[in-house]
Parts: structure tokens; sequence; C-alpha cells
């Protein structure tokens, strides 16, 4: 049946095929693409919400012959995604704003927009599946194409918003989408990929990009070992994330690793044993449980604690304050406080919380 | 395509065209070259020149050739004001201006100038008393437009030109919207400065005349060639300036009758939507008004939500304004008439022109009427 989509396009492959694919279905269609920042802010950087992505998609959309409009989501954006974010920083936690930005930005104001306009339905060229459980909910599923798999982006969409979204290319495999592309003549079956680079350009780091942003001050502070020696200074617990490596000071013996961040002291600690990393308990919050009632009684799954990670067999038990205890079959490496843990049954997302701090 | 937004642009006059291929085809000479290919562009160029003097009352050595109407608008305003005397640099504009003139006032006081900015009343009108009262002998420039290009209400200009003579002032005419849609004699406007643009009178994008009285100094905006009296340096657009000057040709001939026919389609057009359509109103209705403008307030409505469910039914509107998530600024036109936010935001431009078609007003309202009644009703 023919219906009426929004979908969202960003000027990449993958929802100019996401609209090909729709169109060729019959629906009637309209190209959107949100404007996130504005154009002197994506100065230099290849952003895919940038000006080349608004032309690019508005090719796309002239060629398959629908119209194409820019949504202006600057402030909403800053509002929704960007402060939420830097406040994690802040608080010494590593945000994952392409959640939120799904939540709220792809499925809430381009949802809503839509609506307006009596268009009930959003797609999007997520690498992600929908189909239907045995109530008849809406199931999310992960992508067919295991490397791009976006299910884990998706996890704290509402019933609601999943019923509204289409998900065109979520049972393609990536060399599939840019074969469809070249053969629908699309003129973005070559352009790279713009995951992750929607919001700040090679080289620059997000974290920092934030607190320019909000004119923030930088929670400086000091870099110690787990003997609590201090190692050096550092201009920022914004920079660091738990289990890095990387911009660490060089170690007397080994390689050291981020263990913990204290946002109150300032505090940084390293640790140059692996196993310091390791964890196989936390607390996930503020849960989307797509899977109608949260668990009662304790639940196997396997949990992804971060976009690229395999998931782990893990047991989840409802606590009273409707959190999630997740106890790991076995350890894992760098559970980091901000991040979404994503909750799976095979490929099924059962729902998403947030990883808290350790207690 | 069910086309109704001539404000923004219009389509290439048949006659216009042809009149370009010729330039295009075999006079691609430099005007400023002396030999024979050189003289026949130069000659080209003369003639445009005749026949864009001619929609304005204008003589032809008062016409300087731009790129367009924002680039007219900026060389009346900042060239005025570099060579105004010593002493004046004050400048009156009018709230409901093109940014291609409030941006140019915005940069003068940005530079520590004054600029006022006069309001208008609920139906769009020029607030003369205040502009009388921001008169005074700093003042360089009064600068107002001539037709506002989102309701179409015309501006008291004489009355502006006449404040500014008796101030020792120079006044400018933004006429990009009424040019080929009003009348327009510069001596009887008394204004020193009129600009006015080639592809919002079918003709090509790309080219403006700014109408320059006798010996009114301005200074240069760019610097090079000596084209256009040094006012407009670079090599002409020999193709876009013959195309405008067709264009203007045209649009003095066919003024009157134009106006007559487009007028009686909008007026048909505003009656049957204000019967069909519960909660409409016009913006500017008690105004003198362009005979192709009709800007309506759809109460309850949104004004982007219907302009886009319009496209996706093959007729083109404007509202204005971006499309945003966000509450943005809506038409400043319409807040300075004292509309609301919310009502600015549900007010729809539509603009009728040479080729509209009765069949097709009928249409546009059996479309308005679809879409202002959606499912789900358009609603924010």
């Amino acid at each position: 049946m023919s219906e009426r989509i929004a979908v969202a396009m960003s000027g990449g492959v993958d929802s100019s095929v996401a609209a090909a694919l729709l169109k060729q279905e019959g629906h009637v269609l309209i190209g959107v693409t949100l404007k996130l920042q504005e154009c002197h802010d994506a100065h230099g950087s290849r952003s895919c919400c940038g000006v080349d992505g608004v032309t690019r998609a508005r090719e796309v959309a002239g060629n398959l012959g629908f119209p194409h409009y820019v949504l202006d989501c600057v402030k909403d954006f800053e509002t929704l995604v960007l402060l939420p974010a830097w406040q994690e920083y802040a608080a010494g936690r590593t945000p994952s704003p392409c959640l939120l930005c799904n939540e709220r930005v792809k499925f809430g104001l381009l949802l809503d927009w839509a609506g307006r306009l009596g268009i009930e339905r959003v797609a999007t060229g997520h690498y992600a599946r929908l189909g239907r459980d045995g109530s008849g909910r809406p199931a999310l599923l992960r992508g067919c194409d295991e490397g791009k798999d976006q299910s884990y982006f998706l996890a704290g969409l509402s019933l609601f918003q999943l019923e509204r979204a289409v998900f065109p290319v979520g049972h393609l495999r990536k060399p599939e989408v840019r074969g469809l592309a070249k053969r629908h003549g699309l003129p973005t079956a070559e352009t790279p990929e713009s995951q992750d680079a929607c919001l700040v350009g090679p080289g620059e780091s997000f974290a920092e990009m934030l607190r320019q942003r909000f004119a923030a001050p930088a929670r400086m502070g000091a870099i110690v070992d787990e003997a609590g020696h201090v190692v050096s200074e550092h201009a920022g617990i914004h920079a660091f994330t738990i289990g890095q490596r990387k911009g660490l000071p060089a170690g007397a013996t080994a390689r050291r690793w981020v263990k913990a961040i204290s946002p109150e002291s300032g505090q940084v600690t390293v640790t140059s044993d692996p196993r310091a990393i390791l964890g196989t308990e936390f607390v996930a919050k503020d849960v989307n449980w797509l899977a109608g009632e949260l668990p009662g009684t304790p639940l196997a799954c396997s949990v992804q604690v971060r976009y690229r990670h395999a998931s782990d067999a893990a047991t989840v038990r409802t606590q009273a304050d409707g959190s999630l205890a997740v106890i790991l079959d076995r350890p894992a490496k760098a559970i980091t406080p901000g991040q979404a843990a994503v909750f799976y049954d095979g490929e099924r997302v059962l729902g998403r919380g947030w990883i808290a701090a350790p207690a | 395509m069910l086309y109704a937004d001539y404000n923004a642009t219009t389509p290439l006059d048949p006659e216009v065209r042809a009149a370009m291929a010729d330039a295009l085809g075999g006079s691609f000479g430099n005007p400023s070259s002396i030999h024979s290919a050189g003289q026949e562009a130069r000659r080209l160029v003369e003639r445009a020149r005749a026949q864009v003097a001619g929609l304005v009352g204008a003589e032809p050595d008062e016409i300087v050739f731009t790129s367009g109407g924002t680039e007219s608008d900026n060389l009346a305003v900042l060239g005025a004001l570099a060579a105004a005397p010593a002493g004046r640099s004050g400048v009156v504009t009018s709230a409901i201006e093109h940014h291609a003139v409030l941006e140019p006032c915005a940069h003068w006081r940005g530079q520590g100038h004054a600029v006022t900015f006069i309001g208008v009343d609920g139906e769009g009108r020029l607030d003369l008393r205040a502009l009388e009262a921001a008169a005074g002998s700093h003042i360089a420039l009064f600068s107002v437009m001539l037709a506002n290009n989102d309701t179409g209400v015309i501006q008291p200009v004489v009355e502006v030109a006449r404040t500014a003579a008796a101030c020792g002032a120079l006044a400018h005419s933004d006429a990009v919207q009424a040019a080929g849609k009003l009348p327009i004699d510069v001596n009887k406007l008394g204004v020193s400065l009129l600009s006015f643009s080639s592809h919002k009178l079918h003709g090509p994008k790309g080219a403006g005349a700014l109408y320059l009285r006798r010996g009114v100094p301005i200074a240069p905006l760019i610097h090079g060639g000596r084209q256009e009296r040094i006012l407009r340096p670079g090599t002409e657009n020999v193709p876009a300036i013959v195309g405008f000057g067709k264009a203007c040709e045209l649009a003095h001939l066919h003024l009157a009758a134009d106006g007559r026919r487009v007028a009686e389609l909008r007026d048909r057009f505003e009656t049957e939507i204000l019967a069909r359509v519960p909660g409409t109103r016009i913006n500017g209705v008690g105004a003198g008004r362009l005979a192709n403008t009709s800007n309506i307030a759809f109460a309850g409505l949104d004004g982007e939500a219907l302009t886009i469910n319009l496209d996706m039914l093959g007729m083109a509107v404007s509202t204005g304004a971006a499309c945003s998530a966000a509450d943005q600024t809506p038409s400043h036109v319409l807040l300075a008439m004292g509309r609301s936010e919310a009502e600015a935001r549900s007010s729809v431009r539509f603009s009728f022109g040479r080729e509209t078609t009765p069949e097709e007003i009928d249409r546009a309202v059996a479309l308005v009427l679809q879409v202002a009644t959606f499912p789900r009703g358009a609603r924010p």
C-alpha cells in the first residue's frame, strides 16, 4: 500500500538508497535533511549534515522525483543532544550522542514535524530491521550486515517511534547498498561513510568542541596511578574515557589505561594492569524496555556495552527503582559510564539503559 | 506545476528568451572594445539601457546595470552613504524592507551610525508621522520600498521623498517587487535612487538596475574598469542585460492590461478562500496592494506545513521562512504589522502573474481547500 513517508536524508549512500527503494515501492515521499549546525560551525569539517550533504540529498531527491526540504534543527539539536552530551563529559562520563539524536531528533523532532504535514512515518538509512513479536508489538532487530548493524543506536526508540519507523536498507549488506546506488544512478554511490562524522571533522575532539561551544570551564586535575602517586597534570577530565590508552603520559614500565575519572577531585586514575579495567557488574539506568514489561525475574540475555563491541552473555535483574542490575558471564573491558547498554535476545533488541557510574 | 510564487521569481518571457538567444549567438564582443564586434555588443547594452529607463520614466544615462536587486540596493544605500557630505550619516528606513536593504543598513549601524527603522500599521503601511519625526539635518538617506514583497502593500514613497527633500537628504526606493507590476515614474515619485531587478519581471536572473538621478553623487562598492560610469566596474553581462531590456519593454507595454487581469484573478482567489476556508484573513487587505499578491493567514494552521503539502500536490507558494523544527522567527514583515508569532507562522504568500489562468485559480482554490482540511489538519 502506498504511504506518505518522510525520508531523513544525510546525503550519504545509505539514506539515498533507502529513499530509492521506497520510491520503487510506490510510496509518496518527501526528503528531509536535518540542519544540525550552522554552516559556519561546519567550516572545514566533512559533515554529513552540512552543506555538501544538503546538496547531495537534494540531487538524489530530484533524480528520484520527490521534493526535498531542509529542516532547521540547530537550536533543538544543541538543547537535546549537544548540551546533555557535554553534561555527561563534565560529570566524568562518556556520552552516546548518536542514541540521543535518534530518540530525540530523527524520531523525535522530525517525526513530529512530519506529523504536522500529515505524514506519519519516518524512514532512515539505518542498518536495522523491524518485525513483530508474538504480541504484535514492533520488534527492533539487528541489521543483516553484521559489520554495519546500527540497532544499538536505535535501542532508545519507544514503541510509538518504532511503529512509525521505516528502515529500508536493514536487510541489506553495505556492498549491496552501494551496488543499488550505482544501479539507481544515485550521485551518492561513492560518498564516504558519514557515521561519526556528523559532529566533528577528522582530528577534532568532540568533547573539546562541546566545551568551547558551551564556554564551560575544563575540570583540570592530576593523572594518578593506582597507588595515588601523581603521574602528571591534565587539561580537563572531558578528554578521557574509561579504558583509554592514547594520550596518556608514557609509563616508566608499560602501557597504561584510564581506570577511573572523578569529576569531584578532577583525578584521572590510570593503571598498568589490563585486568584492572575489566568488569563483570554494572547498573543500567533510565531503561527503555521494548519487549513488554521489564523482566520480573532474572533474565538471561546478551548485552552490548558500546557500539563497536561484541555482545556478552549476561543476567539482568530489575531493581526496585526500575534500573537494571547486570551481571556478565565473563568480564568485559572498560564498561564505561554514560555509554548505552543495549540488551538483545539473539537479534532482537530488548531494550537499552545508560551505564551508571560504579556506586 | 501550478506556479503561484511570482514574487519569488517569474518565468522567462518567450520574447525575452528569443532576444537573449540572439545576443548569445552572435554578439559576443566586449562592449568596451573599440572594434566592430565590441561596438555591436555596446549597441545591444545601450538599447537595453533605454528600454530599462523607459519602464521607470528615467533617462538612459540614469541607469546603472548591476547583477540584480540585492546589488542595486547595496550600491544605493552604501554608495550614497559613502558619498554623503560630512555631518550627514543618518539613515531612515522601514522595518519591512527586504534584507537587501535591512542588512546594509544594519552594517552601517554596526559602523557606529544612526539608523532608524520606521514601523508600519496593522495593514502594513509605513508610519509617516514617525518617519517625519526621524527626519533631520543629520540624515543622509531615506530608503523605503515601493511595494512589500510579502504582503504586496504599496508604500507612500512620494511622501518619503518629499520628507527627504525637505531635510536635504536623498531618497531611495527598493522597487524590486513593484517594477513591472505598478506604473513607475521616478520623477513623480521624486526619488534619487530606485532599485529593480530583471527576474521579477520575466527577464533572466543575474541582471538588475539602479536608477541614479543625474547629478546625485554615489561611490562605487567595487573597483576596476570604467564600465557603468565607474560605478559598477566589470564587463557587462550582455545577454542578461539584453533580456532585461526586452523584459522591461514588454512589462511597460503590458503593465496596465496584465495588472487588471491578474487583479481579477487574485480577487477571485481571495473571495473563494475567505468564503470556503474558515478562519482565513488577508494580511494587508485594508491597504493599497500589488494586484498579484495575496498573503493569507490560516488561523490554527501551520504555513510551512501548508506550503509543503501544496508542493507535494504540485502547487508552488511561499511562507517566506526556512523550514524549522524550532519556532523560528517568522516573517519580519507580518510581525512589524503587529501579528503574533502564531498568526505570522500561519500565513502563506500566494503571488500570481502573467501566465496564471482562471482555471489555475480554480485548481488553486481546490488544492488549498484540500490541504487546509487535511487529515490531522497540518496543525501545529
